[in-house]
């Protein structure tokens, strides 16, 4: 039996599973290569050229040239999985050149099916194929069994290995890919990240043949009678006085086990959720690296995106520009955008720098800035909205601070921002602003480059803006000085009345509004809603007495009760319809997923709807809509409150 | 299955005719008196040393790289001829052009005629040239040897016939592109529009008048990983030796111009044979044939990055070595060849048939 079951836990595309070959369980991300050791490694070859010594199961290439008959046969076990017959170079032919490959390989497996399950077979896609012929193509092979498929890559990180990148997305969800070609250490974060299991380490032995240690940022020389990089492993410790003939062997050993451990090193990041943050510190491997970080963020965003958890890291390190349209960060840029509405009753909106704390205002800065609002506009401060700019998540409103990744990002701070950063934040305060009413008075309590921010958007920007801290730092006294008088003459020339405080329904309704999109927050809190609690704690939202919701500081999300998610239900969105009347059990899998919002990314709080469409359980998804749909195994939610009794 | 070996074919030839693309029209216009090249050089002429005169007559090109099938995928020998084919008058003084270089030369002589083509298609190579080619030659006592190069659908009964009869008990030797044995090979990776019983019946045709052939074999011809080129390649050997050839002529595949093996060189998707390769199938020849039949190699822009090469280091005394084993059949010129790259070699072999990833 060959199977690749698909585990718990996502860091964009990246997850780990078990590739089943017989009795042996492989699991992934896993190397795979020419060579056996004690390392976990699939061991690959040729049929009828070099066959494997190794009793583990191996992957076998299929040369195009072996006719298929059964005398070459004899050479492959039950428990081997194929690589299907394609011919080098081919599809550069252009011309639907690449799709005679895949129809090709069609009719291979036609022919080896009889003695070969297409369970134990690999595709092999093209260098070049259109979009079209390899999606139609992959479906005829799903559907006749097949579940794994191999790409090429040349390691030059150019069109060709960023095309192979693009088209990995295409293949369903269920299936298993292999990146085989020549890549270096360097680039494994990044391919297990955009959703490689199986990774290709034959260039260790091409490195050791031209005497080459790799490292996990480029290679080095070896000579005899240089002086060379200290290494702890033990095939280096020998390495001053080895004779040449073993040379080879040595370095091969120590390549492999770069390999190794930068594999692990991407595992053990995937699983703290900073899997992202790896990928982005390699660019700095080389300037390939870095754009091809940058075009697969262009490029292949919808992708990496639906597999990032809507929860990460509590602390998220976005070093560079490289991390400007990271998932998690570019998403929250839009659904502030997109979901975030500002409660009509707000007067002024104070825009304020970030902090190195979070959140916010558990810094000293924002604890001054919460004490000049309240001495200045004591009983009304609810009718003041905070903003406070950052990069590069753009702006944050003050209800949403502990949202990830608000709450647990961590940039270098200098003061400087760049052009980019400096529109980002920009774009983001006009879209922003102009959902508040034209006579709100906005104060840009901001110095330094969030000044240039305002001054950048200032032109597109429909209300009058009074800048508070032009010539000395926020923080400083006379600033905040400036802040002080500026809202008492406000307070008077506005005629502002007290207000009640309304901080607890600030926060979950544009809680409710960011999770789940607009209008989930006036559903979550109804006019008779009662609330408690703090909100640097726990929120507790009750109407008639029936718990709807709470909010927990430390996630900076809502959960949802049944009747939360009974009053939801009606915007359609976040469900998952399940087959069966109601839930057993502590989890829900994916097989017994009917549909799913394609919406849910892996972390969301979501709906569980019964095969009559009745809310029956609420919970938290372990992977993505489009994951529930299509897996049929793995677990797909979570739940939290489920209806008992039936 | 073969409906989609037809199209890849097809894919093939209109890749062929692409590449080819307006360069048949772009011929430069040469003097139709002079032959395209004419060299001497020291060979074996049956156990003695001689001088072996090499000639590429200029002609219209071979027909089928000129025709609507687009020519070998590696071949640009068309573009050494000419735009338009030379009256049989001009024929002949390209070969007496030629001839002139063997003036004070002393026996043995082995003459070599080329074509870019066919000299024995009679579009290319009119019968009165032929004719009076072959004439020349028979009068010529110190000429021992001649060798003539065509497709195998003109060698028919009557042309070798004619060929035998004009000259008496010469050796002679039809030089056949085989390049590979397998149909498969021959017609998709190569394009070359023959098959094997084409071949095998050309051979016959030759014994039957005591005519050898001398069969050019192709060492990696596109779509092909290397260890795939070379195990095709010692099969095609094999082949071509049980079959009668006389002579294998081992030849590497060089990228050329205007050709779809150049256009995949340029986008990094083909890479000319490692030296070690040839070697490789220099050294099955010779122990499959034990010395009974002749095995050369002269390796076109051997050493370059257009031919088959190495690393850089060794390729200069690999190369020596190939050519002085093609002269004097000593296999054991190859025993002491040695470099770090064979390391790397031994990779590409492995590596590329499981990756697919052509190493560059």
């Amino acid at each position: 039996m060959t199977e690749f079951r698909i585990g718990r836990g996502h860091d964009g595309p990246a997850r780990i599973g078990e590739y089943i070959m017989g009795t042996e369980v492989y699991t992934t991300p896993i190397l795979t290569g020419p060579i056996f050791t004690e390392n976990p490694i699939i061991p690959y070859g040729t049929i009828g050229r070099v066959t494997s010594n190794s009793l583990k199961p191996c992957f076998l290439a299929y040369p195009f040239e072996l006719q298929i008959d059964e005398s070459e046969k004899e050479g492959i076990r039950e428990t081997d999985s194929i690589l299907l017959p394609s011919l080098p170079s081919f599809s550069a032919l252009g011309d639907g050149a690449g799709a005679l490959m895949l129809k090709h390989q069609m009719d291979a497996l036609d022919e080896l099916q009889t003695t070969i399950e297409p369970t134990r077979m690999v595709i092999r896609i093209p260098d070049e194929i259109d979009q079209e012929a390899l999606t139609s193509s992959l479906t005829d092979f799903h559907s006749k069994g097949v579940r794994a498929a191999a790409f090429v890559f040349d390691g030059l990180l150019g069109d060709q290995d960023l095309n192979s990148i693009v088209q990995r997305k295409h293949l369903p969800m269920s299936w298993l890919a292999l990146a085989l070609g020549r890549i270096t250490p360097g680039t494994i974060p990044l391919l297990y990240y955009v959703g490689f299991d199986i990774i290709d380490i034959g260039h260790a032995c091409e490195a050791a043949a031209k005497h080459q240690r790799l490292w996990h940022n480029g290679t080095e020389s070896i000579q005899s009678g240089q002086q060379y990089r200290y290494c702890p492993c033990a095939s280096c410790q020998t390495l001053q006085d080895i004779d040449s003939s073993q040379l080879v062997d040595a370095l091969l050993n120590h390549n492999v086990n770069i390999y190794v451990s930068i594999l692990s090193e991407s595992q053990n990041a995937m699983a703290s959720g900073r899997l992202r943050w790896l990928v982005e510190s390699t660019t700095h491997n080389s300037p390939a690296h870095a754009s091809a970080l940058r075009r697969i963020d262009r490029n292949a965003y919808s992708f990496i995106e639906e597999f990032t958890p809507s929860t990460g890291a509590s602390n998220l390190p976005l070093i560079g520009p490289e991390s400007y349209n990271a998932p998690a960060v570019r998403r929250f840029r839009e659904y502030i955008a997109s979901r975030y509405k500002p409660p009509t009753y707000k007067k002024i909106a104070l825009l304020l720098p970030c902090s190195a704390r979070k959140p916010y205002s558990d810094s000293k800065s924002h604890r001054r800035f919460l004490e000049t609002i309240e001495t200045s506009f004591s009983s009304a401060t609810s009718q003041i909205a905070q903003i406070i700019l950052t990069s590069p998540l753009g702006l944050v409103p003050r209800e949403l601070e502990r949202m990830f990744p608000a709450a647990s990002y961590d940039i270098p701070v200098t003061g400087e921002w760049d052009r980019e950063e400096t529109n980002l934040a920009a774009d983001a305060l006009i879209t922003h602003l102009n959902k508040f009413a034209s006579d709100v008075v906005i104060i840009a309590h901001v110095s330094g480059g969030y000044l240039d921010i305002v001054r950048t958007a200032e032109s597109r920007i429909s209300q009058s803006i009074i800048y508070t801290s032009v010539d000395a730092s926020p923080t400083s006294w006379e600033s905040r000085e400036a802040l002080q008088e500026t809202l008492i003459d406000l307070k008077d020339i506005l005629s502002i009345k007290p207000s009640r405080p309304q901080e607890l329904e600030e926060i979950i309704r544009s809680t409710a509004d960011f999770q789940f999109g607009p209008g989930a927050g006036e559903v979550l809190v109804p006019e008779n809603a009662r609330l408690t609690g703090k909100s640097y704690r726990q929120i507790l939202c009750r109407v008639d007495r029936e718990q709807i919701c709470s909010f927990v500081a430390d996630t900076g999300l809502l959960s949802l009760t049944l009747d939360g998610a009974r009053l939801l239900a009606p915007l359609n969105r976040y469900w998952v319809r399940l087959d069966a009347p109601s839930v057993k059990g502590g989890s829900i899998f994916a097989v017994g997923v009917r549909e799913a919002d394609v919406a849910i990314r892996p972390g969301d709080e979501v709906i569980i709807l019964n095969d009559q469409g009745e809310v029956t359980a609420a919970g938290r998804s372990e992977m993505s809509g489009r994951e529930m749909c299509e897996l049929d195994r793995g677990r797909a939610v979570s739940v939290r409150h489920k209806l008992e009794g039936d | 299955m073969d409906l989609i070996y037809g199209q890849i074919r097809d894919a093939v030839r209109h890749a062929s005719v692409r590449a080819r693309g307006e360069s048949i029209e772009r011929r430069r216009s040469k003097s139709p008196t002079k032959p395209s090249a004419a060299w001497t050089a020291p060979c074996r002429i049956g156990s003695s040393q001689g001088t072996a005169l090499s000639i590429v007559l200029s002609s219209i090109g071979c027909t089928h790289a000129r025709s609507e099938e687009g020519g070998c995928t590696m071949c640009s020998y068309l573009l050494d001829g000419a735009s338009r084919n030379p009256t049989a008058e001009e024929f002949f003084l390209q070969f007496q052009t030629a001839m002139r270089k063997l003036e004070k030369v002393g026996a043995p002589l082995s003459i070599k005629i080329y074509t870019s083509g066919s000299f024995l298609d009679p579009d290319e190579i009119p019968v009165d040239s032929r004719y009076q080619i072959l004439k020349t030659i028979s009068e010529d006592d110190r000429i021992k040897e001649v060798v003539l190069e065509s497709r195998p659908e003109f060698v028919t009964e009557a042309v070798i016939t004619e060929v035998r009869e004009l000259l008496g008990n010469r050796s002679v030797e039809l030089g056949i592109g085989l390049e590979s044995s397998s149909d498969f090979v021959r017609s998709i990776c190569i394009n070359k529009n023959f098959n094997l019983d084409s071949f095998r019946e050309s051979v016959v045709v030759g014994k039957r008048h005591d005519i050898g052939t001398r069969a050019y074999v192709l060492l990696k011809p596109p779509f092909m990983t290397e260890r795939s080129a070379l195990l095709d390649a010692q099969k095609t050997v094999t082949d071509a030796i049980s079959l009668g050839t006389t002579t294998i002529s081992l030849n590497p595949v060089n990228v050329q111009r205007n050709t779809l093996v150049e256009s995949l060189w340029e986008k990094g998707k083909y890479r000319p044979p490692w030296l070690w390769s040839v070697v490789e199938v220099l050294r099955h020849a010779y122990s499959v044939s034990g010395g009974a039949v002749n095995i050369v190699c002269d390796p076109v822009a051997a050493g370059k990055n257009r031919g088959t090469h190495n690393c850089g280091n060794c390729d200069s005394s690999i190369v020596d070595s190939i050519r002085t084993f093609s002269l004097n059949q000593d296999v054991s010129v190859f025993d002491d060849l040695n470099c770090e790259c064979r390391e790397l070699w031994n990779h590409v072999l492995e590596h590329e048939d499981v990756s697919l990833q052509i190493h560059t």
